[in-house]
């Protein structure tokens, strides 16, 4: 089953973590046959900003952070996975597989 | 301007002679300061240590990206170095890392913000497992910017397994 997934990144400083984990978040879920966009929020704002159309569309949304997101109210009504930016900078293929286990369960 | 306009071959360096962590921030730091993005070494190497110890900066994959804003920053950038020993800098694998991305970024309020999202762009291509396979097997500088700033990087050949197994128990999804 393929998901679409999308996803914010936040970390504490908003230079480096907030990128890096986004691309493995994203890069894990394409491996895994996923659709996957990452809003990132750092010192220089939102990039690759999530759409209505894109969370309207979404399975699952995962928010990996330090530091309080934006706009979750965005999210109501959808599964929202939300992890500390270690967890998700250790364990994105896990992570992702946990997922799909998850979301089949339901 | 793009990535390649930030990258520059005279602040990166392939054959750090460094063993410690604190030798690879000072060896860097120096390549800074000759090259003209800093003012002080130490001064630089103290506001490192400032971000350093809010949390970790070893990425996992023997990559580390230290960083900091610091006022002794005159032009931002970002120095790249590799070493032959493995350097022992805490990171979210547990491993030792030999490949150092240095950013150097401006504690003025007003920073270029074309320069963050470069850095930021940067970043995001380090989180690559297939780039950063490729990023310890260069020979050449010349090599190393071609690497980063391809579009695609591939696929890795050796797939890397995640540091720690990620714990079920923090997805619920009862709505």
């Amino acid at each position: 089953m393929s998901l679409k997934i999308v996803g914010i990144t936040a970390c504490t400083a908003g230079i480096a973590h907030t990128y890096i984990v986004a691309e493995k978040i994203a890069t894990a879920a394409q491996e895994a046959g996923h659709q996957c966009k990452i809003e990132t929020q750092g010192t220089i704002g939102r990039q690759n900003e999530l759409t209505a159309q894109d969370i309207a569309e979404c399975d699952v949304v995962i928010v990996a952070h330090d530091i309080k997101v934006g706009g979750m109210e965005r999210f109501a009504g959808k599964p929202v996975v939300d992890i500390p930016i270690s967890t998700a900078m250790k364990s994105p293929k896990s992570l992702i597989a946990t997922i799909e286990k998850k979301l089949n369960k339901k | 301007m793009g990535l390649r306009d930030i990258l520059n071959e005279e602040i990166i360096d392939l054959n750090l002679k460094a063993t410690t962590k604190d030798e690879v921030l000072h060896e860097l730091a120096g390549h800074l300061k000759t090259a003209g993005y800093i003012n002080d070494v130490e001064s630089f190497v103290k506001d490192i240590y400032v971000r350093e110890e809010e949390g970790i900066t070893g990425m996992g994959n023997h990559i580390a990206i230290p960083h900091g804003k610091s006022t002794s920053v005159t032009k931002i950038g970002i120095a790249i170095g590799r070493t032959s020993h493995e350097i022992e800098w805490e990171s979210y694998d547990g491993l030792p890392v030999n490949l150092i991305f240095l950013f150097c970024v401006s504690a003025d309020g007003d920073f270029a913000k074309n320069h963050m999202m470069l850095l930021a762009e940067l970043a995001g291509k380090l989180g690559n497992d297939a780039r950063v396979e490729k990023l310890q097997k260069v020979e050449t500088k010349a090599e190393l910017l071609e690497v980063l700033l391809a579009e695609d990087a591939g696929v890795a050949e050796n797939e890397v397994a995640d540091a720690e197994e990620f714990d079920e128990s923090l997805i619920s999804f009862d709505l």
